[in-house]
């Protein structure tokens, strides 16, 4: 335990210093994301060493969270994935002239919730670990699903458009790589194709591109630029009070999905929303701008970046591409994750936990006095804004796979997006369902052939059966009303 | 036929198009699944929302009360120029994009951009096309390697 001060000496702080600011820059920057710009930093870490390197690592995991609900507030584009679903009340608070106070939300809900989950983490990891690692691929399987039937009550709107939305996410998703055999699909002989849509590109262009091309439809209107008055930049008392149910609510929430194997950070905001809608006393005016849309998945999405670092460190079990890229610097700098990391690199294993300290309060320290700094941003008019997006989604697309196919993607993504929003579609679905899209393919797959082909052993087990019940209450419900509202007529 | 219904159509014909594209992969049996499997349960799960989506159009054009705005407003027709023009920009920058290389393209792309929002006179954009092409290559190519090209 005393090896946890280890995060303290000067390097160690630089690190994390350094990995906190580039994270909320990354998280701020649409498309990279923290993945692409923990990998791109890989080199320049193994030459500090395995602790300062690695806690750089997490710094911009961790950063990336943080940083991600800005550009998702200010101009309707979402940093990284997991800020996708702030976009909905953000975005509208931000265009209510609470640009400020959304902020300042997102950044003290990311604190609370990244501190708990470090103590979680650091006292309760061997045992959550093994509780999640019971899942088998009938239960990943059944999570998903109800995630997905969640989902449809995302934005609002239409449930079925939303359900058409992630579907259609689930089948751009199956192209490249059969997840499970190998085979090659849907690529029609085209090279870039192989690898699948890259999800960056798809994500820059349903969000940047498409926002470019609305702003342009709209040219007087205040979708990019939302006026922010400075003398509201911080939340009122009223906004304070309801954002701690939802901000606790994430918190715990996202914690669990963090133990989860897939984009957890992702998954955890989207259910946070769901269950805010479902239980939040101002349920109805969330898509509307409400301060609960903010606090519970910024919460939530920083949670489950502590809990992913859980099978991470303590299984050598890397469930989400940036805890991928950890592990591939840990086996770089000869530290393998696992149940012998403890024993064999204490200060390994107990500096990047202390880190999550520091890094915390450095970030919260760093975000809330430049709140006003990011708030200005919105102040720009479009026309000098929008310009940088494109260049930024371009960048952030092609720097996924360093292949034009993906800014070919970008771009066509960017075209149905603009598309989308004209037809009264959500992107958002769709980018979750091509999250989840290979998650779902494998663990079907996978349960219909340990099951040796009955479907039944899809609900054998105690869990997965409550979390397809769950899914199927939540998908009746809608019909019920439309038949009651039948019968009524 | 309603917006929505012109939607759902679209739907369906992506869906069958996708399940035509399906039938090039083996589905094998529930025991041992084939390539094929997934993507026809997904393209069928799409083609059965596309109809819901037709049928629920239907119900909500012969309701009178409905309102028009309860979902994302649609462009207006009179605002459609600017951001079609912006497309086929885009498709030519993705085009010349390996061709030419980022920094002219980009450069082009922002200075063509950026007029085509409204900001006036030459040498604005200019400034804005370069400043903002010049801080991307240092950012991503000089400081974390990207290679563009």
């Amino acid at each position: 335990m005393s090896d946890l001060f280890v995060a303290l000496t000067p390097p160690n702080l630089l690190a994390c210093f350094v990995g906190t600011v580039l994270g909320t820059i990354v998280g701020v920057l649409p498309g990279l994301g923290p993945a692409g710009a923990m990998a791109l930093v890989l080199p320049l870490t193994i030459k500090l060493g395995p602790t300062a390197g690695l806690i750089m690592l997490a710094g911009i995991y961790y950063g990336a969270m943080y940083g991600g609900s800005t550009t998702s507030i200010l101009v309707n584009v979402p940093g990284e994935a997991a800020s996708v679903v702030t976009t909905i009340d953000g975005y509208r608070l931000a265009r209510k002239g609470r640009a400020g106070a959304a902020l300042a939300v997102a950044a003290i809900a990311s604190f609370v919730a990244g501190t708990f989950s470090v103590v979680a983490l650091q006292l309760a990891a061997p045992l959550v670990a093994r509780a999640a690692l019971a899942f088998g691929p009938a239960e990943y399987f059944a999570f998903a699903l109800l995630g997905v039937v969640l989902l449809a009550n995302l934005t609002g709107g239409s449930r079925v458009k939303s359900l058409a939305m992630v579907v259609v996410g689930i089948m751009l998703a199956t192209v490249g790589m059969d997840p499970l055999g190998g085979s090659v699909r849907f690529t029609f002989d085209v090279a870039g194709a192989q690898a699948g849509f890259s999800f960056i590109a798809v994500t820059a262009g349903l969000f940047g591109v498409a926002e470019v091309l609305t702003t342009m439809a709209e040219p007087a209107s205040t979708l990019a630029a939302a006026k922010v008055k400075f003398s509201e930049l911080y939340p009122s008392r009223e906004e304070l009070r309801r954002s701690v149910p939802p901000m606790l609510r994430g918190t715990v929430l996202g914690f669990l999905v963090g133990l989860i194997p897939g984009p957890a950070a992702t998954i955890a905001s989207f259910v946070s929303y769901g269950v805010e809608q479902k239980v939040s006393k101002y349920r109805h005016e969330l898509g509307t701008g409400a301060i609960e849309g903010v606090a519970g998945p910024e919460a939530a999405n920083n949670a489950a970046a502590g809990g992913g670092m859980i099978p991470l460190l303590s299984l050598g079990l890397p469930f989400t591409p940036s805890t991928a890229v950890l592990l591939s610097g840990m086996l770089l700098m000869s530290v393998t994750p696992g149940p012998f990391l403890l024993r064999d690199h204490p200060q390994v294993f107990w500096g990047v936990i202390g880190s999550f300290y520091v890094g915390n309060v450095m970030l919260l320290l760093l975000n809330l006095p430049l709140v006003g700094v990011f708030a200005r941003v919105a102040t720009i008019p479009s026309r000098y804004l929008m310009p940088g997006v494109l260049v930024l989604c371009v960048v952030a697309a092609y720097s996924d796979n360093n292949n034009v196919f993906d800014v070919w993607v970008l771009v066509a993504a960017g075209i149905i997006g603009w598309a989308m929003r004209g037809l009264g579609y959500n992107p958002a679905p769709l980018v979750l369902g091509l999250v989840l899209g290979p998650l779902l393919e494998r663990s079907l797959l996978q349960a219909l052939t340990i099951a040796r082909g009955d479907v039944r052993g899809l609900w054998s087990s105690g869990p997965s059966a409550v979390m397809l019940i769950a899914a199927v209450l939540v998908s009746l419900a809608p019909l019920v009303s439309v038949v009651r509202r039948r019968v009524r007529a | 036929m309603s917006r929505d219904r012109h939607s759902a159509v679209g739907l369906a014909v992506f869906a069958i198009a996708y399940l035509l594209g399906d039938r090039r992969y083996p589905l094998d049996t529930l025991a041992t699944p084939g390539p094929g499997l997934f993507p026809l349960m997904a393209g069928l799960a799409l083609l059965a929302l596309a109809a819901w989506q037709f049928a629920t159009a239907g119900s909500h054009a012969r309701a009178p009360a409905q309102p028009a705005s309860t979902t994302l407003q649609a462009v207006e027709p009179a605002a459609v120029g600017p951001p079609l023009v912006m497309v086929g920009i885009l498709i030519v920058y993705a085009a010349l994009f390996r061709l030419i290389g980022f920094f002219p393209t980009s450069v082009a792309l922002v200075f063509v951009s950026s007029r085509l929002m409204g900001l006036g006179g030459w040498w604005r954009p200019a400034t804005l096309a370069l400043g903002i092409t010049a801080a991307s290559h240092v950012v991503f190519v000089r400081w974390l390697g990207v290679p563009l090209p």
